[in-house]
């Protein structure tokens, strides 16, 4: 099929505003990461580089090293404790026919729509009792729950597109049915339980409303620390951009691993 | 078979974590919501006040103010993202190294932490020297020296602009999921017949993505619903209240004015609105089922 010039230009044109939209915030926020403060308030592009802004971020007063950490032990045991029940419940939803499938299936799902402001409230009085505020077990248990019911649907998404004919061979060789999942099932499904399991990872870690709430000091996540370069001095825009390159590129990175699986799981899991 | 009791033992550990984590909080501000507990001043819950909770939401200012604003962030946000991600999506549909390139780097709106787009969106529409507002106003100069965010409307427009951004890319990517599947082989006969593109789009197209589009746009609903991290991180509300959303509005009454049982009663309004929208989306999902098994 042949399309005229213009139209093939104009496509062109297009594309490239849209990569131009999508990717000036973030070429933006990495330019004045590497701008001295003075730099920062101008929009120019002729600066000297500074790597000052990094070696800032994680001294003293910011110390941005602890929040990495806590956002790395919180979204890791996120990943740890809901991936493993998420896969077995997937799997049941995909392959067994039980009467209430469908209704429970469905009221995992629909707790998915349950807006996070809702949870944290019970949530903050429960932790606030048992002395659990500004902890990262607290931040661990809410992103499991918000966590949890997503990953069901992502990953019953991978499993029922796997043919049921190997299955069915080995169950008739007498293999039993845990089996047949360790052995089989979770093979094939590694794909999708990895696309889901870095998903998660990415949902835990730009979370923002739960550590908000529920942290103070010691158990603060990067994109709260965020909060943190709004001074009394006004603020400091070169610090803030330096922080969040610090949370943006290993998301990026790990994004850009399954971005293929990514958007087919994604859309298979919303459209099915 | 043992299969019989092993289907409901696979379930238990998802639904031990779902029950514990999200049932269970929900029926305790369930009842909050009927309590009278101000935080600051009691430890513990008070007594049972009816519904006092939700008539003091229909009397209150603030309230019915969050509901209008986020009613318009709903609408505003919702329809620009379905029409620009359906646009993009039949854009990208082609092959070719500039689409495959835009399809890999509309993954990094999407995968950027919102609270941080909120922090880099104030710092680019920032009047003295944010790049965005600085280059409109050496562009157009009428525009120069627009104090974007100190603007009720502006403001609440550069809000609706973050989540827009964000979102438009993973709808657009289910907008993707959807053209996949629509056969080429009418529209390739409707080429041949001499109908125009854009006659293609409105009477084979769309007519066949109708499913997608609506799953997409309450999907979206609900996400928008929520709103959330760029109010706190772009505007904190403001100016005044005029960007203050339902979910702003119950963080601030639970966690700057510590009234618990009117927060649980407006979390529990806002629970509600979104019950209803994604029980129509559940209803839908089913309905497909149907038509595809059919």
């Amino acid at each position: 099929m042949k399309r005229s010039v213009l139209s093939r230009a104009a496509e062109t044109i297009i594309l490239l505003v849209v990569c131009f939209v999508a990717l000036f915030p973030i070429v933006w926020m990495f330019l004045t990461a590497f701008k001295n403060p003075r730099d920062a308030y101008d929009i120019s592009l002729n600066f000297q580089p500074t790597l000052q802004n990094f070696v800032t971020i994680f001294s003293n007063p910011w110390n941005l090293g602890h929040a990495l950490l806590n956002s790395t032990i919180v979204a890791g045991a996120t990943v740890l404790l809901s991936i493993p029940a998420a896969a077995l419940a997937a799997y049941s939803f995909s392959r067994f026919r039980m009467k209430a499938r469908k209704s429970l299936f469905f009221a995992v799902i629909s707790t998915q729509f349950v807006p996070a402001v809702v949870i944290v409230l019970p949530f903050f009085l429960m932790f606030r009792s048992l002395g659990l505020l500004d902890t990262r077990i607290a931040l661990v248990v809410v992103n499991v729950a918000i966590v949890t019911p997503f990953v069901i649907w992502m990953i019953k998404g991978f499993i029922d597109a796997i043919p049921l004919d190997s299955e069915e061979a080995a169950m008739m060789d007498g293999a039993s049915r845990l089996r047949v999942i360790r052995d089989i099932v979770l093979p094939m499904a590694a794909p999708g339980i990895i696309t889901s399991a870095i998903f998660s990872f990415i949902l835990t870690w730009n979370e923002f409303l739960f550590a908000l709430i529920l942290t103070r000091r010691h158990a603060t996540t990067l994109p709260v620390a965020l909060t943190n370069f709004r001074t009394e001095r006004g603020d400091l825009w070169e610090l803030m951009s330096a922080a969040g390159v610090l949370i943006t590129v290993p998301i990026f990175l790990l994004a850009l691993v399954i971005q293929k699986h990514f958007t087919r799981g994604m859309t298979a899991g919303a459209v099915k | 078979m043992r299969d019989r009791s092993l289907q409901y033992y696979l379930l238990v550990p998802a639904f031990m974590i779902v029950v514990a984590t999200t049932i269970y909080p929900l029926a305790y501000s369930f009842i909050t919501a009927f309590r009278d507990w101000d935080l600051s001043k009691q430890r513990r819950p008070q007594g049972f006040v009816g519904a006092d909770n939700f008539t003091q939401a229909l009397s209150d200012a603030n309230f019915l103010s969050t509901a209008w604003v986020t009613a318009i962030f709903v609408v505003v946000s919702v329809a620009l993202t379905v029409v620009l991600a359906m646009g993009l999506a039949l854009l990208l549909r082609r092959r070719g190294p500039l689409h495959d390139f835009t399809r890999i780097i509309l993954i990094l709106p999407f995968a950027m932490s919102p609270a941080l787009i909120g922090v880099s969106y104030r710092f680019m529409f920032n009047p003295e020297y944010g790049v965005i507002a600085k280059g409109l106003g050496q562009v157009f100069p009428p525009l120069a020296g627009i104090p974007w965010l100190a603007d009720p409307h502006l403001a609440l427009g550069v809000l609706i602009a973050t989540d827009v951004w964000h979102w438009t890319p993973y709808m657009t990517f289910m907008c993707l999921g959807g053209l996949a599947s629509v056969p080429r082989a009418t529209e390739e006969a409707a080429r041949m017949d001499g109908a125009s593109s854009l006659r293609i789009l409105w009477d084979v197209i769309l007519p066949q993505m109708t499913g997608v589009l609506v799953v997409v746009a309450v999907l979206k609903t609900i996400f928008a619903l929520k709103m959330f991290d760029q109010v706190v991180t772009l505007t904190g509300g403001g100016p005044g209240v005029a960007t203050e959303t339902l979910a702003f509005y119950v963080y601030k009454v639970g966690f700057k004015w510590f009234d618990m049982g009117y927060a649980s009663a407006l979390a529990w309004v806002l629970t509600a609105i979104l019950m209803a929208v994604s029980a129509g989306y559940v209803r839908m999902l089913l309905k497909e089922r149907k038509m595809a098994t059919a």
